[in-house]
């Protein structure tokens, strides 16, 4: 319980640095939100109307009381509203969230359908031509960026054969087969290096397993092949695929950023970016904290169910 | 009738997939449909806030102005049937008889007023707070009459109510629900992604709009905005990327409707450094050849701007007066060294890289202004933080590009006229007495004849002055299936404001 108590109160305290440290350095370097509204698509506006709309927004109270302002709100769960629209921060999270969730839910299910079974046969023929090609189609995979294979696969199957659409988004409860159909691309693409690595991991896992004395009693006993990879090779070889795909899933969130942009899907990174470029302090802010919360969460999870796996670790 | 086409059937598979029988309704209404390409979230939706050309765009229809502008650019009545001056000095506006708001209510002259006082107003942050500061006085005789008058002569008053942050609004519009009686009511939104707006049945307009419903998609990124329009998912998309528009022009589906409006300058701070002396502004406007910035920014898609940004065609524009700073590096040579500088001199100009027409743009500066012995290192940080450094005057010459408020040369003064407060689209602090001098004298003068000779002498004074350096005209496009018609882009600055024409565009 002490262990518990522990990890989860550096995590807040985490959060909580996370969020000062955002915070402060978004107020120090350049940037008025307010001028840089009033200036959206270039055009010079008049200083008094953003001296106007700078005491309505409260940024002409000094920092500190904007800080003091920032932490009561955070302390009573209140990310705060856009000073572009005044629209609640923790709703457009709550919006924008699930979407970037989904992708990576969807591009970790893409890794896991391709990576798992290719990895699989690679290893049982290892050395042969379905290893070898696989071993270079993986490498080429994990080396092309993300922009790159998105803008390749829109001008192929959007511009070029009319097959998908080019981007953008439709809500699953409009049309779920729009919904889909527009996911699949981005899901493709994100998902891309994490079959690589699902790939390689199983593939060494295997290769790991396939020696071993129970693997050879099972054969020895007469189980049919298939039931042997099933049963006594893919079960065992799943634990460290799993550990490599909880790491990996975290920075997924980071790559999200530029496939989002990319193929027009409105998840988390649409409004980080456009918050940060409009010095939307509230929004960057709120939206880091949930990102970075994410993060420790995942962290926590983990270092839990190692505690809970091995008692070395919660001794310490 | 749904198409039966490849992506249908791939869309079909996956609906299947997801057990799920519904299939969208959209398609079969697509005969009064058009699908917009957006290039940008609108970040609000505030009446008289400007927030960009994209959300300007959805405020043209959703709302109406007083002025409008036809197809060729001339000022045309909106909801006035007819406007004019007045012996006394007053601008006096009619109102159609027949306008109504989305709730019903009439428009009458009290709305205007509520509008233009709301605008005007201590607490505004409106566009157009300044110049409606100036009206000293507004009289409604009646429910339809707006009588205006200004603290001085104003000729270009008419102009102010065709800006696109300029809606009337009704006068019992909740704070942030303002009720407006445009083409179209916002019906839903999908936030930071679409917008559904569908035609008002009352609009006052006869016959118009001619869609019965408007999709609004925002595609940020305008490779994949031109790729939409390729696929067909888009039926029309705005700011057409330059380097894609000739792959709009070679789709024999497709068709594109450009303009030059929006330019590219150079600023200068005034105040201190090289660039205070008129003569080091004017040979850096000799030195810089425009077409190359025309290749390498515009991939072809502009025109060299060689003079004040006064648009082609219009009765201002001067042939001669429009080459006044041609591109010559030796009369470039000659200002510096009569300048006491004969070997040019270090410098920093100022851009962002956020932007990658700013920022070529500037590269494409930096090696002719090299060429004449001004080296400038460049400082391109990001948008933001280059607004702020030019409001604050941190810079000594800076890339900018901007569009006229309109295509009347009183709508360069947001631009030329450095003696209003510092912003980051305007030079800073540059002494250009006689062309501010000249703006005003236009603006206040109401004989054409006139005003044409006092903008050619504002033409000469700012040859002289230099409060900015033209540099290319940009082309801004419109791509669009060729079943879209009735749409035009309008000319010159106004190009920005051409979305009301989709109330007057249909699709086959």
């Amino acid at each position: 319980m002490a262990y518990l108590v522990g990890r989860i109160a550096s995590s807040v305290v985490l959060a909580f640095a996370v969020a000062t440290i955002v915070f402060l350095a978004l107020h120090l370097v350049p940037g008025d939100p307010a001028e840089l509204l009033l200036s959206t698509g270039g055009i010079s506006p008049d200083p008094a109307a953003v001296a106007e709309l700078r005491e309505r927004l409260g940024l002409d109270r000094p920092l500190h009381v904007q800080y003091l302002g920032f932490l009561t709100g955070l302390l009573r769960g209140d990310l705060g509203r856009s000073l572009v629209d005044d629209y609640s921060v923790a709703a457009e999270i709550a919006l924008r969230l699930p979407r970037t969730l989904e992708l990576i839910a969807a591009g970790t299910i893409i890794a896991l359908a391709v990576g798992v079974p290719a990895g699989t046969y690679a290893a049982v023929h290892a050395g042969g031509a379905f290893d070898r090609i696989m071993s270079g189609v993986m490498a080429l995979l994990m080396a092309v960026p993300v922009f790159v294979l998105g803008t390749l696969l829109i001008l192929l199957l959007a511009q070029t054969l009319k097959l998908m659409p080019a981007g953008g988004f439709v809500p699953f409860w409009r049309d779920p087969g729009q919904h889909l159909l527009l996911l699949s691309l981005p899901a493709l693409v994100i998902g891309k290096g994490l079959v690589a690595i699902v790939f390689r991991m199983t593939r060494a896992s295997v290769l790991d397993i396939l020696p071993r004395d129970h693997v050879r009693t099972a054969r020895a006993k007469g189980l049919a092949e298939g039931r042997v990879l099933r049963a006594h090779v893919v079960r065992n070889a799943f634990g460290p695929v799993l550990t490599v795909l909880g790491l990996h899933m975290g920075s997924l969130l980071g790559g999200t950023v530029l496939v989002e942009y990319v193929f027009n899907w409105p998840g988390l990174s649409t409004p980080l970016i456009r918050a940060v470029e409009g010095r939307d302090y509230p929004m960057v802010v709120g939206i880091v904290l949930t990102v970075s919360g994410l993060f420790l969460l995942i962290n926590l999870v983990v270092d839990l169910l190692y505690a809970a796996l091995d008692p070395r670790v919660r001794a310490g | 009738m749904t198409n039966l086409t490849r992506r249908g059937l791939v869309k079909s598979g996956l609906g299947l997939l997801a057990a799920c029988g519904l299939t969208s309704g959209v398609e079969a209404q697509r005969a009064k449909l058009l699908r917009f390409g957006l290039s940008a979230w609108p970040p609000n939706l505030q009446p008289w806030v400007s927030t960009g050309a994209s959300a300007g765009t959805v405020k043209m229809l959703i709302h109406s102005r007083l002025i409008g502008y036809d197809r060729a650019g001339n000022l045309a009545g909106e909801l006035a049937e007819s406007f004019g001056h007045e012996a006394d000095g007053a601008w006096v506006f009619r109102l159609v008889p027949n306008a109504v708001f989305h709730n019903g209510e009439p428009v009458t002259s009290a709305d205007v007023r509520h509008t233009i006082e709301q605008i005007g107003g201590e607490r505004s942050t409106a566009y157009m707070r300044a110049q409606f500061q100036s009206v000293s006085r507004i009289e409604t005789p009646d429910a339809r009459t707006i009588r205006i008058h200004t603290k001085e002569p104003v000729a270009t008053l008419p102009t102010w109510f065709g800006n696109y942050n300029m809606p009337i609004v009704w006068r019992g519009s909740p704070a942030n629900e303002p009720v407006g009686c445009g083409a179209y009511r916002l019906e839903s939104q999908e936030r930071g992604t679409s917008l559904d707006l569908v035609a008002f049945d009352r609009y006052f307009r006869a016959g118009l709009p001619r869609i019965e419903r408007l999709r609004l998609v925002v595609y940020a990124d305008e490779n994949l905005r031109f790729a939409a329009l390729k696929s067909g998912d888009m039926d029309m998309i705005e700011y057409v990327p330059w380097q894609s528009m000739s792959g709009v022009e070679s789709d024999p589906r497709l068709r594109l409707d450009t303009q030059y409006g929006p330019f590219m300058d150079i600023l200068f701070n005034g105040t201190k450094g090289p660039f205070a002396d008129a003569r080091i502004r004017r040979a850096v406007a000799h030195a810089v050849k425009r077409e190359d910035i025309v290749q390498a920014a515009f991939f072809g898609r502009g025109r060299p701007l060689e003079g004040v940004p006064i648009v082609e065609g219009t009765p201002w524009w001067d042939a001669e007066l429009s080459k006044g700073w041609r591109y010559d590096p030796a009369e470039a040579k000659r200002l510096l060294a009569a300048a006491g500088a004969p070997n040019g001199f270090q410098t920093v100009m100022l851009g962002t890289a956020q932007f990658g027409m700013h920022k070529d743009t500037a590269e494409v500066v930096q090696q002719h202004l090299a060429a004449i012995g001004i080296q400038c290192e460049l400082r391109l940080p990001d948008w933001s933080t280059r607004v702020r450094l030019g409001t604050t005057g941190q810079y000594e010459i800076a890339i900018h590009g901007v569009s006229a408020d309109n295509n009347d040369p009183d709508g360069l003064t947001v631009i030329m006229d450095t003696s209003l407060s510092p912003t980051h689209g305007r030079s800073f602090g540059v002494q250009a007495p006689r062309t501010i001098d000249l703006l005003a004298r236009g603006r206040a003068e109401f004989d054409e004849t006139k005003r044409v000779a006092i903008y050619k002498d504002m033409q000469r004074a700012a040859l002289e002055e230099v409060p900015l350096v033209g540099l290319a005209w940009r082309a801004q496009g419109y791509g669009m299936d060729r079943r879209v018609t009735g749409f035009t882009n309008i000319p010159g600055a106004l190009s920005t404001s051409s979305g009301f024409m989709l109330t007057e565009t249909t699709i086959a």
